[in-house]
């Protein structure tokens, strides 16, 4: 196998000439791992290959978590060219570990920024190629169904009016979602942004386990209402669902990255494939319906159908938080697992506590009665409450005991993950029984 | 350990014991050694599990598991035992029905089996928008830990029914004629002596249930229920950066308690060697049913065959299906799914039939020789191929993936550069090893009801124990193995978990991953469920013709009726 | 006490096959009556008739007079032990026994008293508690029959029942048996294909071949008096010569094929039609072949020596006739290659008609 690439590459390159296309010779194949549906790759694959008819894509696709998995456990061995996938944050996680190799692409025309995260890494490692935004998507026949207001804002999830409509993945499970999460906590504030999300989460009828398990679950009508990003909401309603999709003021606009990995065994097909994504044709790909992914390009928006977003234009969008990547990767297994132990795995005991607090909320409504009130805000109070500060999760030596990562034998970590995850999970499963009792206290009072 | 006596035994308990102990134990060793690694120092370290018996989020998991396997036992016997009784105990046309589609259930990719049980059973699903417009009211079948218990028992129960019937099939009729004879009649006939006689068979089965449900991650993961053991464990294995022991440590758990229920199971077995030569056709007696009867029965088949098909139902709705959302039915009909299907993807359905009908040859292989090893040799250390066989069923398929990886990346396959564990064959490995147990069982059980009179027989008459072997017991337990190779090539054409680590190139990915690619995007849910019928469609087939070929085969060997 | 069974114009096939055909029997109160036949000729399943497990498409079946053909097993009251026992592996030898007890729903105290009965009269009673797999197969028989008679029944039945022991333990059971059913007073039906077991134990016998009843009657009548070849050579050694009724030195005579003349028996009935003369091998008697009582002579061609007995093959004529002696009486053997001379009294002749 060894000795036929350069054969088949010279080959290649005299068909090429004859056609007036590609100007370089690449590889005859393309590994690329990817977490990006069939849709997607399907359409880049097609065209990549046209544009290199000597060149044959193959598209591995991996969850963003097991992808990073594959690649890392592959790395003695490696067989993969590319990692192509939406969180940056799991780009961060391979650059950390050494495992991709730096390009800078040959794209004229895009920016630094969108809405205000840079587009690429700025070490250069692995570059944006398009744009998404968490928002809310809903079903407009399950709303009409239910007889439930279409929300705005994320404010809105929190009412009682969407208790048990409303679903969303894990930010464990999703690094999509992870950066959902973090906005909000950057955008509100630590402790008001954890509180927006416990009462918001109090609605939750589900966390799906996968981040397409929310589209699919509101685009089946399982659930009326789902946190997603932006391209899920956009291609479903596309597909012929109906469905619907928003951008809230607070959002983030995150770029969906490439990056060659080290040690390619074909190293020009994956920088001619980071090229060809950047080129106005494949920005172009991107407004496919069955893809809906916003360009990095802005003149590519000119060929976009009439009311789809445009964050270069639109100001509005992703431009109210000012995300911060360093803190955000600070605490990022820290974040996930706060929320998995303060809302996935407590589920329950956060709605029953949160519903008995609309009950009391909604019988209280017009009447005055302090002690209830004071009972209600107290029910609050025990359900915002976090188990650590602000100050404590930016604790590197805090935040390392979420990390585990020994480099080297001389390391040492204080603490372990399980142990905090239990003081944490005693504290939070108290706080919610008590909620509920003082909540269902208040409206007994009414 | 009598070696010289029997060279040929020895032999092959080393072969089987290499092999489990490549591709199983060490991969598994692999993975669990972090488990046991204390994080802070790197030493060894037992107090990750101090840690998750004083978690409560743990301690809950544990017992919902238990709880979940339990329930999906009983409800499994609830669905299999009619089934079972129908067919064994009667002339009823409808055994055939029951028995070619009676192990359908099993062969429900993932992924488009919940999403049709979703649409059709879910909250606002069909059956309760239906409800809840005529009714007013509606049923939560998929809330919690009820949507698994829901799904798994209809997933599973066909190992209940299988085996069940097997070893129904093989009481001697004056086991029952004596009970007759003595008073008893009709259901307590039933469960005083037919089913206590049935017990190795349904006891097999049952533990399968158990253990499958037990350690299944798929479904619970589907259903969003997190709060079980191997949700638990996958989350946490599997999540970025985490390399929390945890995960590890549930892994651990999983096994060991995998391995306590198989030991309970085993104990309720010993003992009970009901092998019974047959004498005539044996069997039991079939009894001509009568009109009023055969309507029951039927009413009740059906009803039983329309819940356990009903993934199958909503799958092919979804697949002929436009959109599909928040309605009873799809708003219209289209064959397009398919077209894209078979335009694009038929090199999956290749991969699927060659990895899974040679996975499952390899499990009946391996299934029969251990099985006889341990039945019938005298070899000191030959009961623990089968523990560690049937430990298999404890390890998720992502475990046994990365463990994989970690054994396999750095060795080469034989004559060539690539490493061994991106090698499609390693995938057959895989797939064998995880469908092993079934295999397995199946054999075990078979030969458990072969007695040993008749290979003595065999080798009285002069037949070597090899040619024993190939012509009396492997005859006799062609039923047995047959349900073990349908079960074993069902499951495989379908299972996806340890897929995904070990596929490394799209032209050698077999159609569960086809599957698992389509249904990632909102247009690719139709096409996705075109291509689970097509995985139904071929496993369905290949398993009928098997079914077929060794029903015929045996039937010609079977003693001429007087 | 004891009940009479009655089978009436019994005719029963599966599918195309006839099994039983046209059977009519009566087995009276208390006795012990034995189907006998090869395998294959329905005895088995006239007994499965009568337990419920088969259905006759024709006749009827009577059990105290009632009708039970309608009647599922569990309420004939019928006993039956199978051939195998068919013991309950899973449950313990006192369990076995209980078990058509507590279908019956009897109270605990009555049916652990009738267990230890039934249990103590077959000498199992120390064996209660163990497993069917860990007794004997004497033992097994024993906890079959207890279990069979701990209800109680109004019928007993037995297929095959010593077919699966030793042959000591077979003579022993069966007089076992025989004293147990004398005790009882209990109506018996013993299927077997042994003429020994059922000569011995058995107060009638019925004959089967062919789904068809040959004859019936007392073992000695049978014997004695045979209907048909087939009775005549299935219980016990028959010497058969075909031939018919000629003439010899002008007294009537009887002529074989093989040129053999022999004596006419007295109750001849209608000479024409005669095939045949059966005889038994001790009838024959031996004498020197020059004697004058000698009818006719042969060579000695085989000479077997079973004990209590010595058995002759000897050549007379074309023929092959089997002389019985016993053994230390008479005359000193005889030797193969010897020349002896034969007689027999006309009365032990017995004619055939239907050859």
């Amino acid at each position: 196998m060894n000795t036929l690439p350069g054969l088949t590459l010279g080959l290649a390159l005299a068909l090429g000439a004859s056609f007036a296309a590609p100007a370089q010779a690449i590889e005859n194949t393309l590994v690329v791992v990817t977490s990006f549906p069939k849709d997607l790759t399907r359409k880049f694959k097609t065209a990549f290959e046209k544009k290199y008819p000597g060149t044959r894509v193959e598209m591995l696709k991996k969850k963003t978590t097991a992808g990073i998995k594959y690649i890392q456990e592959t790395a003695g061995n490696n067989s993969s060219d590319l990692f192509w996938a939406s969180a940056p944050d799991a780009f961060e996680v391979l650059k950390g570990d050494g495992l991709l190799a730096k390009y800078s692409p040959n794209a004229p025309g895009i920016p630094d920024k969108v809405g205000a995260y840079p587009i690429n890494d700025p070490d250069g490692y692995y570059s944006g190629f398009a744009a998404a935004g968490y928002g809310i998507m809903w079903n407009t026949r399950y709303l009409k169904a239910k007889k439930l207001p279409e929300p705005r804002e994320w404010e809105d999830l929190e009412k009682a009016v969407y208790h048990g409509h409303v679903g969303m993945s894990a930010p464990s499970r999703s690094g999509t979602t992870h950066l959902t999460v973090e906005t909000l906590l950057q955008g509100d504030g630590w402790e008001q942004g954890w509180a927006k999300w416990k009462f918001i989460a109090g609605n939750f009828k589900t966390v799906t386990e996968r981040s397409f398990g929310v589209p699919d679950g509101v685009n089946s009508g399982d659930f009326g209402i789902g946190i997603v990003i932006d391209f899920f909401g956009l291609s479903s309603k596309a597909s012929g669902f109906p469905v619907e999709f928003i951008y809230p003021s607070v959002t983030t606009l995150v770029p969906a990255n490439v990056g060659v990995i080290n040690n390619a065994p074909h190293p020009q097909a994956a920088r001619a494939f980071i090229d060809f994504l950047l080129s106005d044709e494949g920005q172009t790909i991107l407004l496919d319906k069955k893809i809906m992914r916003l360009p990095v390009n802005p003149k590519v928006y000119a060929k976009a159908p009439p009311d789809f977003p445009n964050p270069f234009k639109d100001s509005s969008i992703g431009s109210a938080v000012k995300f911060d990547v360093l803190l955000s990767k600070a605490r990022y297994n820290l974040v996930n697992s706060m929320f998995d132990v303060m809302i996935t795995y407590r589920l329950d005991d956060l709605r029953n506590a949160v519903k008995a607090i609309q009950v009391a909320e909604a019988k209280l409504a017009g009447n005055a009665n302090p002690k209830a009130q004071a009972l209600i805000d107290e029910a609050r109070a025990l359900v915002a409450a976090l188990p650590i500060t602000e100050a404590q999760a930016a604790d590197p030596a805090f935040a390392g005991i979420f990390k585990k990562k020994r480099k080297k034998a001389t390391d040492t970590v204080t603490g372990r993950q399980a142990e905090v995850e239990q003081q944490w999970d005693e504290f939070v499963k108290a706080n919610y029984a008590k909620a509920r009792k003082l909540a269902e206290q208040a409206a007994s009072m009414l | 350990m009598s070696v010289a006596r029997h060279p040929g035994q020895s032999l092959l308990f080393w072969l089987i014991a290499l092999f489990l102990l490549s591709f199983l134990v060490i991969p598994v060793v692999q993975v669990f050694f972090v488990a046991f690694v204390d994080v802070n120092s790197g030493g060894f370290t037992l107090v990750n599990f101090l840690d998750f018996f004083r978690s409560s989020l743990f301690r809950e998991s544990f017992y919902n598991s238990f709880y979940v396997a339990a329930m999906s036992v009983l409800v499994a016997s609830a669905i299999a035992l009619p089934l079972a009784y129908f067919t064994t105990r009667f002339e009823f046309k409808g055994s055939v029905i029951i028995q070619s589609l009676g192990f359908v259930p099993l062969i429900m990719p993932p992924f488009v089996g919940a999403v049709a049980m979703q649409l059709l059973f879910g909250e606002n699903g069909s059956i309760n928008l239906l409800l809840d417009e005529y009714l007013g009211f509606t049923v939560p079948f998929m809330k919690g830990l009820n949507g698994v218990i829901f799904v798994q028992s209809i997933h599973y129960f066909p190992f209940i029914l299988i085996n069940l019937s097997a070893s129904l099939n093989n009481i001697d009729r004056s086991m029952e004629e004596s009970a007759q004879n003595l008073g008893s009649y009709g259901m307590r006939l039933f469960r005083r002596i037919v089913f206590p006689l049935a017990m190795p068979g349904y006891v097999a089965g049952a533990s399968l249930v158990f253990l499958k449900v037990f350690d299944d991650l798929g479904t619970p993961l589907l259903l969003n229920v997190n709060n079980m053991l191997a949700p638990q464990a996958y989350l946490r294995i599997s999540s970025i950066g985490i390399d929390d022991p945890m995960g590890y440590v549930i892994a651990v758990i999983l096994v060991v308690f995998s391995l306590f229920a198989m030991w309970i199971a085993s104990l309720a077995l010993r003992g009970k060697d009901y092998s019974m030569i047959q004498k005539g056709g044996g069997g039991l007696a079939k009894r001509r049913m009568r009109p009023w009867e055969k309507v029951i029965a039927y009413a009740i088949v059906l009803l039983i065959l329309l819940l356990v098909l009903s993934p199958h139902i909503g799958l092919t709705l979804l697949s002929f299906g436009t959109i599909w959302s928040y309605s009873v039915l799809p708003d219209g009909f289209t064959t397009e799914h398919y077209a894209e299907v078979f335009r694009e993807t038929p090199e999956y359905m290749l991969n699927t039939l060659l990895y899974a009908s040679l996975a499952a040859t390899l499990d009946i292989i391996l299934g029969t020789a251990i099985a006889w090893l341990v039945l019938r040799s005298k070899l000191r250390l030959r009961h623990w191929l089968d523990y560690i066989a049937m430990a298999a069923l404890a390890v998720p398929g992502l475990v046994l993936g990365i463990g994989y990886l970690r054994s396999f990346l750095g060795v080469n396959i034989p004559f060539g550069d690539r490493p061994l564990a991106t090698w499609w064959v390693m995938l057959v490995i895989a797939l064998a090893i995880r469908r092993l147990p079934y295999a397995l069982r199946a054999c075990n059980s078979a030969l458990h009801q072969v007695s040993r009179a008749l290979e003595e027989a065999g080798e009285n008459l002069g037949a070597s124990r090899m040619r024993t072997i190939w012509r009396v017991t492997v005859p006799l337990m062609a039923g047995g193995i047959l349900a073990g190779f349908v079960t074993s090539f069902a499951t495989a054409a379908v299972e996806l978990s340890a897929t995904l680590m070990l596929v490394s190139t799209e032209s050698d990915a077999p159609l569960s991953y086809g599957i698992y690619v389509f249904m990632q995007s909102a247009a690719g849910r139709g096409p996705g469920a075109a291509l689970g019928m097509v995985a139904v469609l071929i496993v369905a087939t290949g398993t009928y013709l098997s079914h077929r070929i060794i029903e015929k085969s045996r039937r010609e060997r079977s003693f001429e009726r007087v | 006490m004891s009940v009479r069974i009655e089978l009436n114009n019994i005719d029963l096939s599966y599918g195309t096959t006839r099994v039983i055909k046209q059977v009519s029997l009566v087995i009276e109160p208390g006795e012990f009556f034995a189907f006998l036949g090869p395998s294959g000729c329905g005895k088995s399943t006239l007994l499965r008739l009568i337990a419920g497990f088969e259905q006759c498409q024709q006749g009827d079946v009577l059990i105290d007079g009632r009708r039970v053909n309608d009647l599922p097993p569990w309420q004939r009251e019928v006993g039956m032990v199978f051939q195998n026992y068919a013991l309950w592996p899973h449950m313990t030898i006192r369990r076995n026994v209980a078990f058509g007890l507590e279908e019956r729903r009897l109270p605990k105290e009555e049916i652990n008293r009738r267990v230890d009965a039934a249990l103590e009269r077959v000498g199992l009673l120390d064996y209660a508690e163990r497993r069917p797999n860990q007794l004997s197969g004497g033992q097994q028989q024993r906890v079959a029959l207890a279990r069979t008679l701990a209800i109680e029944p109004k019928v007993l039945l037995l297929d095959e029942p010593l077919s699966n022991l030793d042959a000591k333990l077979r003579i022993h059971m069966r007089q076992e048996l025989l004293a147990l059913q004398r005790e009882l007073d209990l109506t018996t039906i013993f299927v077997t294909h042994d003429q020994e077991e059922a000569n011995t134990t058995s107060d009638r016998i019925a004959v089967l071949e062919d789904g068809v009843v040959q004859q019936v009657g007392a073992p000695m009548a049978l014997y004695d008096r045979p209907d048909n070849l087939f009775v005549a050579q299935f219980l016990g050694s028959a010497n058969v010569v075909r031939g018919q009724v000629s003439e010899c030195d002008g007294r009537p005579c009887f002529v074989s094929e093989g040129g053999l003349e022999l004596p006419l028996p007295d109750d001849l009935g209608n000479p024409n039609r005669v095939q045949a003369l059966v005889f038994r091998p001790q009838n024959l008697l031996r004498c020197d072949e020059n004697d004058p009582a000698a009818l006719f002579a042969g060579e000695v061609k085989l000479r077997e020596f079973l004990g209590n007995i010595v058995r002759y093959e000897i050549e007379v004529q074309s023929e092959r006739l089997l002389l019985d002696e016993l053994y230390g009486r008479g005359l000193a053997p005889a030797s193969p290659g010897e020349r002896i001379g034969l007689s027999i009294d006309p009365r032990d002749l017995r004619p055939m008609t239907n050859a």
